[in-house]
């Protein structure tokens, strides 16, 4: 006699321990101390944080032991944390040419005012694995300190009028995309808050393909600088802003190419990128796929994947595709069930009918000529 | 000051479950369970209404604003009152008599018909056993509804509207501790 | 129950802006309305919709029953269970009739619903038109100007190619005669239950950021065509366990030569009948 299987809540109960157990591994071994995470897995907490959307090594910390590693599953505990803390407010735009800079590279100058700075930075290491022991790092001190004030390159063209002038007062209020829907066409805010908390992964392909022909928009590396910024509040009993805090931040600015175009000038336009912590991949990620989403503001033919907003913006949220991704491991046997039964009739049926012709499938040109018949209404619309 | 809610959680919620149905089953009065206090003019019922649904992220336009009422709601919700009618997501109606247009009113766009205002009216009573006929979605066969205290044009301007359904603007009655809603898509039966 | 968070989790403003949505979702039969969704504890395509949903709509006084794939005791099921008898502290049954609200994946109780239950549907994809046309924006003006032509020729050449129009679930509904709707992906042997359902239904895609509804007594009508009328699944068997010959069936294979047997896929509907069977 057969019997419906039961017991998903005792599963579960072992499953937990069995995970326990796992995640743990060997209790002879002493287990990571959070500070130990957050000194020597600081890029890995760095990516958690940046896209957990939340500020918190020690936290960001908690999550990577916590998800033994997976990056992905630790962003996922932090942002479900991250949504049951109350708002107080928001804070002031961030200064980051203020920032205390402890590396900055330029790749259009040879020199800048400030300097090239290397400070740490995995580039020049040779990526020859370290057998043995660490040896503890001595490091030289430089005979002059850094420059105090680093002008952002940007801005030494800027003066030139040579790149886009962006007006800082001149961009709406932002929308907060953890308390509002994604809504198209997204402004660039909107786009960039996205990209922000995108998979650095999905990001880095994307704005690959745009180096490969795919939206090529000839990038430079106008300046990559990382350090320290203040964070101010301004609350509105006080009625000026106050340090609440600093935080390490990678910025990324790109000069691309523009022949001009949408009655805009031939000149250099912008692309940028903003991370926490030292992520200067995801920052330059984030800056080629902000230019390539700017398509349509300059003019420029919209072809290419990492220029369609609605494409990349819908499926850069690892948190997202993950789950949707991996919700295919949950039963469907009801749909299944149903698919089943229509196969076996359409099989029956083309077992019948095998000999005769099928009638042609009308769909594609349909779709085309409702696409025109859409644009033609949309037009009429625009006018009235 | 008045206060609010005595427990904000579980009030809150169970006057929404009264909402939620009284929305889902339109001129159907329910009773909402937990009335607050209210400065004049706004009524109790209006008032836990507004306690239930507003916060700081919605805009409340007031018919008869006051001192009173605008610092209770700002206290009490946050909300950010608004001076046109057309910028409110809630607009409180204490005299019906004088109420604007409903052409006033947000009724959403084509693409986004819930970009639309609700409105509460505070009404001066309902009868089941009287009045007009409704129907459409919510209601199985008919329901019957006779509203005090409603001007007659109110309903001549909801006619005109139903023409650009989905478009529309959606209406909480309220009176003593009932409320009824009537959605966009409720139609009036001929009589 | 879990004392560091709020009642069912959320914030009171996350469960106002939910409850704001949810009213205009009711006013506007099954149109999409965009909201904030949140990160919840759970992965999103695993309920998250239907859980803010619920989130929303809980109290004290309710007694919750989560199903999937009419199942109670799917592990899925279970944890969502677990999850709000953990930060709400609510009763939860595993009988349809004792439940307020019933948070359901894949499927529509066959006992018949009250008009004091809601139920809610977990959603992956709300948009019915969305493997016909990827971009939102497009689809949102489809919807504005009522065009479904793009749908009906999806159906017309199934019928034409196969002779029978080729979707067994999630089949598209027209709500209020007005708004071509997801039904979730019920099979569509479940899609008369929705026409005229004494109890109201809540739809949450949190993944996709949009809430919708079907109020209580509302025309639901599963696109069809003249000539080839909508037909729900029917079944040579009965069930193997109840003996009904009404009910959805799940196909169990139970030896390695593949041999079949179908039991019903609603268990709690299930073990109530064999609860009446003489023995």
């Amino acid at each position: 006699m057969y019997v419906a299987v039961k017991g998903g809540e005792q599963a579960i109960a072992r499953s937990l321990e069995l995970l326990a157990e796992a995640r743990r591994g060997d209790t002879a071994v002493p287990e990571l101390e959070l500070a130990q995470i957050r000194q020597q897995l600081r890029l890995g907490v760095a990516r958690v944080m940046q896209e957990g959307s939340l500020y918190d090594e020690e936290l960001a910390a908690l999550a990577i032991r916590q998800a033994a590693g997976d990056m992905l599953e630790a962003i996922f505990l932090l942002r479900a944390y991250r949504t049951t803390l109350p708002r107080f407010g928001y804070t002031e735009a961030l200064d980051t040419t203020a920032m205390r800079v402890r590396r900055r590279v330029s790749g259009t100058f040879k020199d800048v005012p400030g300097g090239q700075v290397l400070g740490p930075t995995y580039d020049y290491t040779q990526r020859l694995l370290e057998f043995g022991p660490t040896i503890p790092a001595t490091v030289v001190e430089a005979e002059e300190p850094l420059a105090a004030s680093m002008p952002r390159v940007l801005d030494l063209l800027d003066a030139e009028a040579l790149i886009e002038r962006i007006d800082a007062g001149s961009d709406p209020e932002p929308i907060d995309l953890t308390r509002e829907p994604l809504m198209f066409p997204a402004d660039r805010a909107t786009r960039m808050q996205n990209l922000a908390r995108g998979d650095e992964g999905f990001l880095l392909g994307m704005a690959y393909s745009t180096q490969r022909g795919y939206a090529e928009s000839h990038p430079f590396a106008g300046e990559i600088r990382m350090g320290e910024v203040d964070v101010l509040v301004c609350p509105e009993e006080l009625g000026f802003a106050i340090e609440i805090g600093s935080i390490t931040l990678t910025e990324c600015q790109m000069i691309n190419q523009f022949h001009g175009g949408n009655g805009l000038p031939p000149q250099f336009t912008r692309g940028y990128g903003l991370s926490m912590g030292e992520s200067e991949r995801k920052a330059m990620s984030m800056a080629l796929v902000d230019r390539s989403l700017r398509c349509d503001e300059l003019g420029e033919t919209s072809y290419a994947p990492a220029q369609n907003q609605e494409f990349v913006l819908s499926h850069s949220d690892s948190v997202e595709a993950s789950g949707f991704v991996q919700h295919l491991k949950l039963p469907h046997y009801v749909d299944f069930q149903a698919e089943l039964s229509l196969l076996r009739t359409l099989s029956a049926q083309h077992a019948r009918t095998a000999n005769t012709p099928i009638a042609e499938p009308v769909v594609k040109e349909h779709a085309v000529a409702t696409e025109q018949a859409f644009d033609q209404r949309l037009s009429v619309e625009a006018q009235s | 000051m008045l206060a609010a809610f005595a427990d904000p959680v579980f009030d809150s919620q169970r006057n929404f479950r009264e909402l939620l149905q009284a929305m889902a089953r339109p001129m159907q009065p329910r009773e909402l369970p937990l009335l607050p206090p209210s400065p004049a003019p706004i009524a109790p019922a209006a008032m836990a209404v507004l306690l239930t649904l507003c916060d700081t992220t919605t805009a409340v336009w007031l018919q008869q604003p006051n001192e009173e009422a605008a610092q209770h709601l700002r206290f009490h919700t946050g909300t950010r009152l608004v001076e046109k009618p057309a910028e409110a997501d809630f607009a409180l109606i204490s005299e019906p008599a004088s109420m604007p247009p409903l052409e006033a009113f947000a009724h959403g766009d084509m693409r986004y018909p819930d970009r639309s205002a609700s409105l509460i009216v505070q009404v001066a009573g309902f009868r089941t056993d009287a009045g007009a006929r409704f129907t459409g979605p919510g209601i199985r066969d008919s329901a019957q509804l006779s509203i005090d205290g409603l001007p007659q044009r109110f309903w001549q301007q909801r006619a005109a509207m139903a023409a650009l359904l989905p478009l529309g603007i959606d209406v909480y009655f309220v009176s003593a501790n009932h409320v009824a809603a009537l959605p966009r898509t409720t139609r009036t039966l001929e009589s | 129950m879990t004392p560091s968070y709020n009642f069912a989790f959320l914030d009171e403003n996350t469960k106002r802006m939910l409850r704001r949505a949810l009213l205009k979702a009711v006013a506007i039969p099954g149109y999409q309305v965009p909201f904030g969704s949140r990160e919840m504890p759970l992965p999103y395509g695993w309920g998250t919709g239907g859980i803010q949903v619920t989130a929303a709509l809980l109290g004290p006084d309710d007694v919750l029953k989560v199903i999937d794939q009419g199942a109670d005791d799917t592990t899925n099921a279970v944890n969502i269970r677990r999850f709000f008898s953990r930060v709400a502290g609510v009763a939860t049954t595993e009988r349809t009739s004792e439940a307020s609200v019933i948070q359901t994946r894949h499927r529509i109780p066959e006992t018949s619903l009250r008009e004091d239950q809601i139920l809610v549907f977990q959603v992956p994809e709300p948009e019915p038109l969305r493997t016909l046309e990827p971009r939102e924006a497009e689809t949102r003006t489809l919807h504005a100007l009522a065009d479904y032509g793009l749908m009906h020729v999806k159906l017309y050449e199934d019928i034409a190619q196969y002779g029978h129009i080729a979707t067994s679930y999630d089949y598209p509904v027209l709500v209020d005669g007005r708004f071509l709707t997801s039904p979730s992906p019920i099979p569509k042997f479940d899609n008369p239950k929705l026409d005229h359902s004494p109890a109201l239904m809540l739809f949450g895609a949190g993944r996709e950021k949009r809430l919708y509804a079907i109020p209580p007594y509302t025309k639901v009508e599963s696109l069809a065509f003249d000539d080839h009328p909508f037909e729900i699944q029917q079944w040579e068997e009965t069930c193997a366990l109840c003996g009904s010959g009404k009910s959805y069936l799940d196909e169990v294979v139970v030896d390695d030569q593949g041999t079949r047997m179908f039991v019903c896929s609603d268990t709690d509907y299930c073990g109530q009948r064999q609860a009446e069977m003489p023995s």
